[in-house]
């Protein structure tokens, strides 16, 4: 069996059998919308397609209706079109098998050793969730892709392409914008302790850390960037480029059920009067949790945007699974420096497991034999909520940083 | 004389031939008529759920000749949608074709959206069977909470009307007591055409009452209440949890 991981985790046999299996998978998935009722690709797919299909006809992408995506994408996607369907599958499993090079890359620079960061590269690489949404024709690879090589860049103080990267991904999905905060007080300048803590000072002081030369290059490259494609796509498809990528889903009420706990209380109060106060109160959690784990783990950057992540998903109006996978891509980097046991890892994660499959039970009842469930969909809703906070606490107290600076003891 | 007498020849075979047609005209028109009220129309809806099926089963009359065309036009409520993309797909691999009169929303609430209308052509090309079955996927749209208990709301869905058309009846007369509608001639939906609308007595069974459940308004007060007490205890857990734990 030791043999066997061995010889599984050898660079070249773990790259290229994590792309022959998903390549594999591809090409099943073609087979299975051929031949059954039930098909492999994934909606969203089909979505891209479409939009990609206006692109070539000279339209806007956003003909098609549910196209909420940078409009990069269905250009990136038009030889589905001009060449072959599956060319958007083959683009997104690359960027799958990229990622896994790129947390190896990370852990590499973190001071792991090779084989060591080969294994937890298994994680991503072998792991059939990943597997599973990237042949099926999800992009959520392409943009785990542009988050890991923003943090490999940061970590290897590559501070103009780290900006570029994390300019790209922000405007491809709207939540890596969270990672500005800790991003910003990664690069601050860190000064020696002063004796003098008046409050005055000391704000000028810790408003005077920001402005030095790195975080000021780093915030206009990236935003920069973000403003240039903004601007390109808004110039070629006006306002509906803009409501579609972004201010749809910053205001997003989705009122049909899914993963948040927010959701039944959404879904009644949809039409009152107690909304907008409502969707702020849903808010408050997320930013205040953002803000504590921005300034508590901001010295090590790969640690604090997994929990930004988690934290965003988890607290989230609306959450579904593709959702997850914009934390799981990080977890890898976290894993190595878990002082947790592999009993206790197993129990967390079938923990996770099960909490989901609390929820998918009722909802499959509602939707597909038409019970009404809404009470459990809602208690479990709040469960898997109750799940995710513990592991992510078991996960914060668990992790050791490989850094220099200290931890502070538990009060 | 001659002439006379030819040119009398002559207009006697046009009108001849004109009260011919007419009559012919007139057989077609009565044939359809006959078709039409000879015609039966039944629906079924299968599956549970949101995602339902509407089993739409015509049987013609068995004399009817292959130069007739058959529309079935739905009218939906709009407590339920179809999906336009779904629709497409399934178009490429069954026999009949589908035009929707309006833009679908698929997200929005049943109380935010309108009604909208189907136009099913059974078999687009080719002779027509006498008996047909197209069934349409339909989905079921989320419904205001109930503030009076009641956990399931019922949405009502009309058989599709029957209408037949064959080239051979036009202009339409006569066709008393039916309706003429005007409607697409194909589902390419580039002209207009005059369309035999059948009777309503003669649908095999009345309108079809589909369930959908309901969230319960009256417990608003709770579920805000307990949402929001178990996310701030979360955000204060983990909160608590992070500083304990920082980094510095």
């Amino acid at each position: 069996m030791e043999r066997l991981i061995t010889k599984l985790t050898e660079k070249h046999v773990l790259f290229t059998a994590s792309f022959v299996i998903r390549l594999a998978l591809v090409a099943y998935g073609d087979y299975q919308d051929k031949t059954m009722v039930v098909k492999y690709t994934d909606i969203d797919y089909h979505v891209f397609t479409d939009a990609a299909r206006f692109i070539t006809e000279g339209q806007s992408p956003y003909n098609r209706s549910t196209y909420r995506y940078t409009p990069l994408l269905a250009w990136l996607l038009t030889p589905n079109i001009y060449l072959n369907m599956v060319f958007g599958k083959i683009l997104f499993i690359v960027c799958d098998v990229l990622s896994g090079l790129l947390i190896y890359k990370i852990l590499l620079l973190k001071g792991l050793g090779t084989e060591a960061a080969l294994r937890v590269c298994a994680l991503w690489l072998l792991n059939p969730l990943p597997i599973g949404v990237s042949s099926r024709g999800n992009a959520e690879s392409i943009l785990a892709a542009l988050v890991l090589g923003t943090l490999l860049c940061m970590e290897a103080r590559h501070l103009m392409w780290g900006a570029i990267l994390y300019g790209l991904s922000v405007h491809m999905k709207i939540y890596p914008v969270t990672y500005a905060l800790p991003i910003a007080l990664s690069l601050r300048t860190t000064e020696t302790r002063s004796e003098d803590n008046k409050g005055m000072k000391s704000l000028m002081r810790f408003i005077r850390s920001f402005l030095n030369r790195e975080l000021f290059l780093f915030a206009s490259v990236a935003a920069g960037v973000f403003c240039m494609l903004t601007a390109l796509f808004y110039y070629m498809y006006g306002w509906e480029f803009f409501h579609e990528t972004y201010l749809y889903h910053l205001t997003r009420r989705d009122i049909r059920h899914n993963f948040s706990p927010y959701f039944y209380m959404l879904y009644l109060t949809a039409d009152s009067g107690w909304s907008q106060w409502l969707g702020l109160a849903a808010f408050l959690p997320q930013l205040i949790l953002l803000l504590v784990a921005s300034w508590a783990f901001h010295s090590d950057l790969s640690f604090c945007c997994f929990l930004h992540t988690s934290i965003f998903v988890s607290f989230n109006k609306v959450c579904t699974s593709q959702y997850f996978l914009w934390y799981l891509c990080l977890l890898p980097l976290v894993i190595p420096h878990l002082s947790l046991s592999l009993k206790q890892g197993v129990g967390l994660l079938i923990l996770w497991f099960a909490g989901q499959g609390l929820w998918l039970g009722p909802a499959y009842f509602l939707e597909f034999e038409g019970y009404n469930t809404f009470l459990w969909i809602w208690l479990a809703g709040l469960l898997f909520l109750i799940i995710n906070s513990f592991i992510l606490i078991q996960i914060v107290s668990h992790y050791k940083p490989t850094q220099t600076p200290q931890r502070l003891k538990v009060e | 004389m001659y002439f006379v007498l030819v040119s009398v020849l002559a207009c006697l075979a046009s009108c001849h031939c004109f009260i011919e047609r007419d009559e012919k005209n007139e057989n077609h028109c009565g044939l359809l008529q006959h078709w039409i009220e000879s015609s039966l129309v039944s629906m079924e809806i299968i599956k549970r759920g949101f995602h339902r099926e509407v089993e739409t089963t015509v049987e013609l009359s068995p004399d009817v000749h292959s130069g007739v065309r058959v529309l079935l036009l739905h009218r939906w409520p709009r407590g339920v949608y179809v999906d336009p993309y779904q629709l497409a797909s399934l178009s490429d691999l069954s026999d009949w074709k589908i035009i929707l009169d309006s833009t679908i929303d698929l997200e929005g609430p049943a109380h935010k959206t309108t009604g909208f209308v189907t136009f099913v052509y059974p078999t687009p090309d080719g002779p027509t069977p006498t008996l047909l079955k197209v069934t349409i996927p339909i989905h079921g749209r989320y419904h205001e909470p109930s503030f009076v208990a009641e956990t399931f709301t019922s949405v009502e869905i009309e058989p599709p009307e029957l209408l037949l058309w064959t080239e051979k009846c036009m202009p339409l007369n006569n066709v008393e007591p039916h309706d003429v509608m005007e409607a697409p001639c194909t589902h390419h939906n580039s002209s207009s055409c005059q369309w035999v609308k059948q009777q309503h007595q003669q649908k095999e069974r009345g309108p079809v009452n589909v369930q959908f459940p309901v969230g319960d308004g009256s417990l608003c007060g709770p579920v805000c209440g307990g949402t929001l007490l178990v996310t701030m205890l979360c955000c204060v857990a983990l909160s608590k949890h992070m500083w304990e734990h920082r980094i510095i």
